[in-house]
C-alpha cells in the first residue's frame, strides 16, 4: 500500500488543490507536499538494504491478457531517486512563492500531478505501466514550460514533448517485442521487468540487425533522449531557459533522472551482451557530452544556459559511470544522479531568485554581487563547489567514482572526462567570478551605499526598474535573499556537505542492489520479495 | 426458390426497423402540420426514442450466431458490436445536429430523416451477408449522406464536397459493383458463406475472381480513405456540417471496417497468389499513414486538419487489418482492429463535437488561432478537447493509446514490425499538430475578441462524457478488450 500511496497521493493533492479557494492554495500545497515527503521517509523503516529484491511490491493484474499488471516495488535504484522528489516538491513549492504569479491553481495541479508520474516511473516493475508513467509525465511539464515559461517557451515545450514522444514511442515497439518473446521463452505473456530479466535475447557480436542489438537501441534511444545525451540534448537548453524556475528544477532534478534510471533498470540488465559490446559507444558520447557541455557553458552570456549546459555535462558524466560496467562506475553513476539533482537543482533556484528581482538573466549585467547580498552569495559558491566537485561537497565523491570507473574501464575516456573536470571548474569559478566580483554591474548599483540604503524600502519595486531596462538607476534594487529563500536553500546546502563527508549513509542503502547489478550483469535476475 | 421468413427475423432486424419507424414520425408530424417544422427538441427525442430502442432491440441478440432471411443477413459477434457503436455514433451526431449552427432549423426533421437512415445503411451493411446486401446498405447510407452535406446552411463549400463526394463516391460504388459481377460471374453466388469457404481455393485458380475480389476491397478502402483513395476526404469533411462529419468520419469507418474484417475472416491475404495485393496494401498503407500525418501538419483549418488526421488513423487501423490477414485471421488483428473501431470512434466524434460547438456560423471554419485563450474563457471544454487529442496522439491513460498499443502488438506479434515503425513515425509527427490546439488554447492569449461558444448543455453534455470515456477506456481498457475478443472470437 506505501509505494500506491506515495504514486497517487499527489493526485489527491491536486484534486484538493482544484477545490480550494485561491488565497490558500500555496500554504496548503506546501502543507501537503511536506506531509507526500514525510511519508516517503516511512521508506526508511520498510526498506530493507541488506536485500537486493524487489521489495514492497504491490501486484493486480491490468490487462491479464498481455501479461500486463500494476506491478510496483523498490529496490536499492529506485530507492534514492523517491526520496529525491518527494524531497524536492515543497522545496519547489517554496521556491515558486513569489515566481509565480498567474494561474497559481493550475500551477500546483500540474506540479502535484507531475510528482505522482515521477515516482510512478521510478517504482513500476511492469513495461507498459513504466511507459504509462513515462509519457504522462511529459503533459504536466509541458504545460508548466508552455503556460509559465519565457519567451520563447512555445516552441521550447513543443520540442521537449516531440524529442521525448519519438525516443519512447520505438521503445513502445521495443517493449511489445519483448511482451511476445516472453511468450515464446517463458510461456505465458508477460510485462513485468523482472521477467524481461529472464529472457534470453539472441545476440551475435559484430553484427547491427541482431535482436539484441535492435532492442538495446530502440530503448537507448529513448533513454538517452531523455538523459540528454550527446547529441540528442538540443531540446535540454532551450526547455531549461524557457522553463519557469519550479519547472527547470523538476526538469534537471528529476525527470533527467528517469533516462539514466531507464538505462540501469533496463537496457543494462536486459540487453547485457549489446550493452557491453555497445559501451564504449556510450562512453564515448558521454565523454563528449561532458567535454562538449562544458565548452558550450563556457560563452554563454546567460546564467540560467550556461547551468542548462553544465547540465548536459554532468549527465555525460552519469552515462559514462554507468557504461564503465564497474561497481565504482555504477555506484558514482547513482550518486552523481542525486548530485545533479540536488545542485543543479540549487543553481536554478539561486538563478531564479536573482531572475524574480532583476529580470535579467545576463552575466553581463552583474559584478559585485558578492558585496549587496552576502548570503545569496556564499550560497551560491557552495553549489558551485559541489557543481566543480570540491572536495568535502557531494560532487566530489560523485565524480571521484566516475573517473575511478572511467579509468577502469578505458584510460583514455578517462583521460578525457578529467580534463572535462577541469573545464567545469573553469566555467563555473570564470562565471562566479563575473557575477559576485569585480565592479559593480548595470544591475547591481555603483557604490558602496547600495546596500544599506536600499533594503526594504524599494524592494517592491523590482518589477518597475526591470520594465525599463535602460534605467541607470538601480541602487534600489534589493538583491539579498530573504528569510523564506534560505529555507529553501538550507535543505540544499546541508545535503551537499552530508552527502560529501559522509556519502555511506547514502550509498549503503544502494550497495546491495548495484553490486548485485554490476556482478551478475549477464545473468541479472532480480528476486520479488513478497 | 421460395423464401420463408418468420418473426425471429423480424425480431432480428428489430434495431433497422425501429431506426426507420422513428425517423418518419416526425417527417409524417411536418407533413400533417401542413410543412410546419415542430420543436426540434420534440424531433430529438423522437429520435432518441428510435435509437435507444434500437439499442435495446440488439442487446439480446448478442452471444449467439443468427441468421435471418434465408441467410442474407448475419448476425454475430461483430455485427453486434459494430451495430453498438454505429448507433451510439449516430445518438451522439444528433445532438450535435440539432445543437449545430450548420443545421437549418427549418428542415432539422429532414437532416433526422436522413441521418437515421443513414444508421439503417450502416446497419445494413455489418449485418449483410449477401454481396448484394452489403451494396444495398453501402448506397444506402452514402445517398443519406450527399443529401445531407448539401443541406448544410452554408452555401458554397458544402454544395461542391456533396457533389465531390458524390461523383467519387458513385465512382467508387460501381468498382465496388463491377467486383461483385465477377465474383457472381465465377462463383455464380454472392452468398458470402459460400464464397468465404472458397474464397481461399477460388483465389489461387481463378484470375477473373481474384479481379471480382481486389476491386470488392478497393470499393471499401476508397470508404475508409486509404491511400490513393483517400482525396476526397479532406474537401468532404472540411465542406460537410461538422455533426455530418463526426457522423461520417466514425460511422462510416466503423460499418465498413467491420465488413472488411468479414472478408478478411476468410483468410485470403494467406492465399499465395493473393501475396503480392497484400504487399501492395503494406505500401498503401505506409503512405496512407505518411500522407495523413504529413498533411495534418500543414493545415490551418482545423476541420481540414482532423480530417487528415482520420485519413492517418485509417492507416494505423488498416495495419491491424493486415496483421489479422496474414496472420491466418489472427485473432490479436482482428480484436484489434475492432478496439481501434471504438477508441477512434469515440475520440473523433468527441473532436469534432467540440469544433461545432465553437463554430459561430454556419460557414466559420475554425483555424488554429481561433482557439486561442480557450482555456481561461471556457475551462472544461479546453479540458476535454485536451484529452481528446491526447488520446487521439496515443499518450496513455488514454483509450487512444491502448487502441495503438493492441495495433501495433498485432504487427509486431505477426512480423510486421515495420509496418508498427511506420505506425510510430506518423505518431510522432502527429504529436505537433493535435498539441498546436492545446498549445493554443492554454498558452495563448486571443488577438481578437473571441467568438461566442455554443454551450448548448447536450452537446456540451455529449463531449463531456465522451473525454470521461476515454479516460475510463484507458484506464481500464481489459473489460472492453474482453468485449471484443468475444465478439470477434465467433467470426474468426
Amino acid at each position: 500500500m506505501l509505494l500506491s500511496l506515495l504514486i497517487f497521493l499527489p493526485v489527491l493533492f491536486a484534486l484538493i488543490v482544484a477545490m480550494l479557494p485561491e488565497k490558500v492554495i500555496r500554504p496548503a500545497s506546501l502543507l501537503m507536499s511536506l506531509l507526500h515527503f514525510a511519508l516517503s521517509l516511512v521508506l526508511f523503516y520498510r526498506f530493507n538494504p541488506s536485500s537486493a529484491g524487489l521489495q514492497l511490491i504491490e501486484k493486480t493484474p491490468w490487462l491479464p491478457t498481455f501479461g500486463v499488471n500494476y506491478f510496483v516495488g523498490i529496490d536499492g535504484i529506485s530507492f534514492w531517486l523517491v526520496i529525491l522528489s518527494t524531497f524536492l516538491t515543497p522545496l519547489v513549492v517554496l521556491g515558486s512563492w513569489t515566481a509565480i504569479t498567474e494561474k497559481i491553481r493550475s500551477f500546483h495541479i500540474c506540479l502535484f500531478l507531475l510528482s505522482s508520474a515521477m515516482i510512478g516511473t521510478f517504482l513500476a516493475l511492469d513495461a507498459i505501466l513504466f511507459y504509462a508513467f513515462f509519457e504522462a509525465s511529459l503533459i504536466p511539464m509541458y504545460f508548466m514550460v508552455g503556460v509559465w515559461g519565457g519567451a520563447r517557451r512555445l516552441y521550447a515545450t513543443m520540442k521537449f514533448f516531440i524529442y521525448t514522444m519519438a525516443g519512447s514511442l520505438f521503445m513502445l515497439v521495443a517493449i511489445i517485442a519483448l511482451i511476445f518473446m516472453t511468450q515464446e521463452q517463458l510461456g505465458t505473456m508477460s510485462a513485468s521487468i523482472p521477467d524481461f530479466y529472464k529472457l534470453q535475447i539472441p545476440f551475435v557480436a559484430g553484427d547491427l540487425l541482431n535482436t539484441q542489438t535492435i532492442l538495446f537501441f530502440a530503448f537507448a534511444l529513448a533513454f538517452a533522449i531523455k538523459v540528454p545525451m550527446f547529441p540528442v540534448h538540443t531540446w535540454l537548453p532551450d526547455a531549461h531557459v524557457e522553463a519557469p524556475t519550479p519547472g527547470s528544477v523538476i526538469l534537471a532534478a528529476v525527470m533527467l533522472k528517469m533516462g539514466t534510471y531507464g538505462f540501469l533498470r533496463f537496457v543494462l540488465p536486459i540487453f547485457p551482451l549489446a550493452a557491453e559490446y555497445w559501451a564504449w559507444l556510450f562512453m564515448l558520447l558521454g565523454v563528449i557530452g561532458i567535454i562538449y557541455g562544458a565548452l558550450v557553458a563556457m560563452v554563454q552570456p546567460d546564467i540560467k544556459k550556461l547551468v542548462a549546459y553544465s547540465s548536459v555535462s554532468h549527465m555525460g558524466y552519469v552515462m559514462l559511470g554507468i557504461f564503465a560496467l564497474n561497481i565504482y562506475g555504477v555506484t558514482g553513476g547513482l550518486y552523481q544522479m542525486l548530485n545533479h539533482g540536488i545542485s543543479t537543482g540549487a543553481l536554478f533556484l539561486l538563478v531564479g531568485m536573482l531572475y524574480e528581482r532583476t529580470h535579467s538573466r545576463q552575466i553581463a549585467d552583474y559584478g559585485g554581487l558578492a558585496k549587496v547580498a552576502p548570503i545569496y552569495t556564499i550560497a551560491f559558491i557552495i553549489v558551485t563547489f559541489s557543481s566543480i566537485a570540491v572536495p568535502l561537497t557531494n560532487g566530489f565523491i560523485g565524480e571521484f567514482l566516475i573517473l575511478l570507473g572511467g579509468f577502469e574501464a578505458n584510460k583514455i575516456f578517462g583521460g578525457f572526462a578529467v580534463l572535462g573536470v577541469i573545464l567545469g571548474a573553469v566555467y563555473m569559478l570564470w562565471a562566479v567570478k563575473r557575477i559576485f566580483f569585480g565592479a559593480p554591474g548595470k544591475l547591481v548599483g555603483g557604490g558602496g551605499d547600495t546596500g544599506h540604503g536600499g533594503h526594504g524600502v524599494h524592494a517592491g519595486h523590482g518589477h518597475g526598474h526591470a520594465a525599463h531596462g535602460s534605467h541607470d538607476d538601480h541602487s534600489g534594487l534589493d538583491l539579498e535573499i530573504g528569510a523564506r529563500e534560505m529555507f529553501v536553500l538550507a535543505p540544499l546546502v546541508i545535503l551537499i556537505f552530508w552527502m560529501g563527508l559522509f556519502p555511506s549513509d547514502f550509498l549503503n542503502w544502494s550497495k546491495a542492489s548495484l553490486d548485485h547489478l554490476v556482478q551478475n550483469r549477464t545473468n541479472y535476475q532480480l528476486n520479488v520479495e513478497e | 426458390m421460395e423464401i420463408q421468413f418468420g418473426l425471429i427475423d423480424f425480431l432480428l432486424v428489430a434495431p433497422a426497423v425501429a431506426l426507420f419507424v422513428m425517423s418518419c414520425v416526425p417527417l409524417l408530424i411536418k407533413v400533417m402540420r401542413g410543412n410546419q417544422e415542430q420543436n426540434t427538441m420534440a424531433t430529438l427525442v423522437y429520435a432518441y426514442t428510435g435509437v435507444f430502442a434500437a439499442m435495446g432491440f440488439c442487446l439480446p441478440t448478442i452471444g449467439a450466431t443468427r441468421t435471418a432471411f434465408e441467410g442474407a443477413l448475419v448476425f454475430d459477434g461483430v455485427s453486434a458490436f459494430a451495430t453498438i457503436v454505429i448507433l451510439f455514433c449516430t445518438a451522439v451526431a444528433l445532438t450535435f445536429a440539432r445543437d449545430s449552427q450548420s443545421t437549418n432549423p427549418k428542415q432539422f426533421t429532414e437532416t433526422v430523416f436522413l441521418m437515421m437512415n443513414a444508421a439503417v445503411g450502416m446497419l445494413t451493411m455489418v449485418w449483410a451477408n449477401d454481396l448484394i446486401i452489403v451494396f444495398v446498405g453501402l448506397e444506402l447510407f452514402s445517398l443519406c449522406l450527399y443529401m445531407m452535406i448539401a443541406m448544410s446552411l452554408e452555401e458554397k463549400v458544402s454544395k461542391e464536397a456533396a457533389f465531390k463526394y458524390f461523383i467519387l463516391g458513385s465512382f467508387a460504388s460501381a468498382l465496388m459493383l463491377y467486383g461483385i459481377s465477377f465474383i457472381y460471374g465465377t462463383v455464380g453466388s454472392t452468398y458470402l458463406p459460400e464464397l468465404l469457404s472458397s474464397t481461399q481455393n477460388l483465389l489461387a485458380t481463378n484470375r477473373l475472381f481474384l479481379l471480382g475480389f481486389v476491386l470488392l476491397i478497393v470499393g471499401l478502402l476508397f470508404k475508409a480513405a486509404v491511400f490513393p483513395f483517400h482525396a476526397w476526404a479532406p474537401d468532404v469533411y472540411q465542406g460537410a456540417p461538422t455533426p455530418l462529419t463526426a457522423f461520417m468520419a466514425t460511422g462510416v469507418k466503423a460499418a465498413t471496417l467491420a465488413f472488411f474484417l468479414r472478408l478478411v475472416a476468410s483468410q485470403a491475404f494467406t492465399v499465395e497468389r493473393f501475396w503480392p495485393f497484400v504487399d501492395v496494401m503494406q505500401w498503401m498503407i505506409v503512405l496512407t499513414i505518411l500522407i495523413g500525418n504529413v498533411g495534418a501538419f500543414r493545415q490551418r483549418s482545423l476541420k481540414r486538419m482532423l480530417a487528415y488526421s482520420s485519413i492517418a488513423h485509417s492507416g494505423y487501423v488498416m495495419i491491424g487489418m493486415i496483421a489479422a490477414g496474414i496472420g491466418g485471421a489472427s485473432m490479436l488483428g482482428a480484436t484489434g482492429v475492432m478496439f481501434y473501431i471504438v477508441s477512434y470512434a469515440i475520440m473523433t466524434i468527441g473532436a469534432f463535437g467540440v469544433l461545432h460547438m465553437l463554430e459561430p456560423r454556419p460557414d466559420s471554419d475554425l483555424t488554429v488561432e481561433d482557439l486561442r485563450g480557450l482555456a481561461a474563457r471556457k475551462p472544461w471544454l479546453a479540458l476535454a478537447l485536451t484529452v481528446l487529442l491526447l488520446s487521439l496522439t496515443g499518450i496513455p491513460p488514454t483509450v487512444g493509446f491502448f487502441g495503438k498499443f493492441f495495433l501495433f502488438s498485432a504487427a509486431v506479434k505477426q512480423g510486421l514490425i515495420w509496418l508498427a515503425v511506420w505506425g510510430v513515425i506518423g505518431s510522432i509527427i502527429s504529436v505537433y499538430y493535435y498539441l498546436r490546439p492545446v498549445v493554443a488554447m492554454y498558452m495563448e492569449e486571443p488577438v481578437i475578441a473571441p467568438a461566442q461558444v455554443n454551450m448548448r448543455p447536450l452537446s456540451y453534455f455529449a463531449v463531456s462524457f465522451l473525454a470521461l470515456l476515454v479516460l475510463v477506456f484507458g484506464i481500464a481498457s481489459e473489460p472492453l478488450y474482453q468485449v471484443v475478443l468475444a465478439s470477434v472470437a465467433k467470426v474468426f
